[in-house]
């Protein structure tokens, strides 16, 4: 009987948390779905001067793009000498710890540093380019902790099958470890961008500015991105939340898209790839 | 003739002393199995043949191995080279996550060695050598992971002799294999004595009395008896080797 009470009880303890993290989710669903109404596909392709989104849309594509043109080569570069290449030492143990305190670095901290460092210190001033580089920084534990992983995954057995070959590291690491690792690098990549792409404070004082006059032409120019002009509309300009629901949306299913596409490959190149299980 | 010499060799991974003054003389064109019971060093000797070792962080290697007469522990070895020559087959299948025949075309590659239709030769000599062609010539393209475990074994072993090597090591190469698997590579063995120096490791007395011509026993790092198949299983004489061998331990 009492055996009974404390299961009832432990059902409570588990499931009741779960029921609210459920509840949480739709909530925040439906007041997002409520956007909708605020939409038009239209409104997708029109200029931000006359009411649209697009400025916004494609700056925050052109800020993800360089963010991961910079953070996806030195992440993976990064990751395959740490696992590969370095010697396992205080040294590496000294980096790890770096990777990790960069991963957990509240993202207004990064953006105060890409301010004071890419802004002033490089002159790069409010811009693209240093916003690809603060979302970089934010990108890049993600991408070197995924890659790490993933490499590690690659079964030693397929490494010393090419060594004892006579394949120098560099060939093994090129034509045997980087292929099947292929996948899980792809994913940390766009988890790394699902990471930034709703990014605020890191480009609140780097990148963006509320309007421009279209595109930005080069990367020294700031840019419009859908998180900022959120952030901007609410604190600054005052604006009912129900008028931004549109722009909230859009970045919802951006930010999940990246994810979902990420998670999607991961699965597949698992079931391609059966000796990664 | 001596195609490998192997004189007073240590190895030590970090503070374990593996190795410990192994000399031992291996004969061309001959079958020589190295046996002892588990962790008596067998495999660390047989990895010091082509220096497959020092791809373990903190392994340290005192001594010489003169293949041919060279030392393989000189500075001026090319250790890439050397690793073609001396083929290696490992105890569980280890293929490539890639076709049957990228798999045996990989080692002529990266030794550019052959391409295009002496590539195709090239693949195709090396699975009949390895028995393994009429099995697979029409799915060369199907991942290596399709085949059964005998097969990938016998896979491994066509890619270890396309590079042309001169001696091929086994490390236990049948332990995860059933029994008519193991049977068929044991055939192999004999046959590619023939043509190539072969040394094995094996934990299985049974299997060195019937593959070897020469066998070495090892006992905790150390060498305790080499010479001819025949007369150490007939008249052992060390009494350490004696007692291993009527399976009074292993």
């Amino acid at each position: 009987m009492a055996g009974k009470i404390s299961e009832k009880v432990f059902f409570a303890i588990l499931g009741v948390p779960t029921i609210i993290c459920l509840a949480v989710f739709l909530w925040i669903t439906s007041i997002l779905l409520s956007g909708i109404g605020t939409l038009r596909l239209d409104l997708l392709t029109t200029s931000v001067l006359k009411g649209g989104f697009f400025e916004m849309i494609v700056g925050t594509a052109y800020l993800l793009l360089g963010a991961t043109g910079v953070a996806g080569p030195i992440g993976v570069f990064a990751a395959i000498y740490l696992t590969e290449y370095a010697r396992h030492g205080r040294l590496t143990r000294i980096i790890d710890q770096a990777i990790n305190n960069l991963a957990g670095m509240p993202s207004i901290i990064i953006g105060l540093f890409g301010y004071t460092f890419f802004c002033r210190q490089l002159g790069l001033g409010i811009s693209l380019a240093a916003g690809w580089l603060t979302l970089a920084l934010m990108m890049l534990p993600i991408v070197i902790r995924g890659t790490e992983e993933a490499i590690k995954m690659v079964p030693n057995t397929f490494k010393e099958a090419a060594l004892a070959l006579g394949a120098s590291k560099w060939e093994t690491t090129k034509s045997i470890t980087l292929p099947s690792a292929a996948p899980g690098i792809i994913t940390s990549v766009l988890l790394g961008i699902a990471r930034v792409a709703g990014e605020t404070a890191a480009i609140l004082f780097t990148a963006c500015v509320l309007v421009t006059r279209g595109l930005p032409k080069s990367p020294f120019e700031p840019v419009m991105a859908l998180a900022f002009n959120l952030f901007v509309k609410i604190v600054a300009l005052g604006e009912p939340p129900e008028k931004v629901f549109g722009i909230a949306l859009i970045l919802f299913l951006l930010v999940i898209s990246f994810a979902a596409v990420g998670i999607a490959l991961r699965i597949y190149y698992r079931r391609k790839q059966p000796w990664l299980r | 003739m001596a195609k490998v010499d192997i004189r007073k060799l240590n190895v030590w991974f970090k503070e374990n002393h593996v190795l410990k003054d192994v000399t031992l003389t291996i004969k061309e064109n001959a079958v020589t199995a190295i046996m002892g019971p588990s962790g008596c060093g067998k495999s660390t000797l047989l990895r010091a043949i082509n220096r497959m070792n020092e791809t373990i962080d903190g392994c340290r290697t005192t001594g010489e191995i003169y293949i041919d007469g060279q030392n393989i522990y000189d500075g001026s070895i090319d250790v890439y080279e050397l690793r073609r020559r001396v083929g290696m087959v490992f105890q569980k299948p280890n293929p490539l996550p890639k076709s049957i025949f990228e798999n045996v075309a990989f080692g002529l590659k990266i030794h550019k060695m052959a391409d295009g239709q002496k590539l195709a030769e090239f693949v195709e000599k090396s699975l009949k050598e390895a028995a393994l062609w009429e099995e697979v010539k029409d799915r060369l393209n199907e991942s290596a992971f399709s085949l059964s475990g005998g097969q990938q074994q016998r896979l491994c072993i066509a890619r270890a002799l396309a590079v042309n090597p001169e001696i091929i090591l086994l490390d236990e190469p049948c332990s995860a294999l059933d029994p008519i698997a193991t049977q068929k590579i044991e055939t192999l063995i004999r046959e590619l004595a023939e043509k190539y120096t072969v040394i094995i490791v094996t934990h299985n007395v049974q299997q060195a009395a019937r593959v070897s011509d020469y066998v070495a026993f090892l006992y905790l790092g150390k060498l305790i008896e080499y010479g001819p198949t025949k007369r150490v299983f007939e008249n052992p004489e060390n009494e350490l080797t004696e007692r291993y061998l009527t399976g009074e331990f292993g």
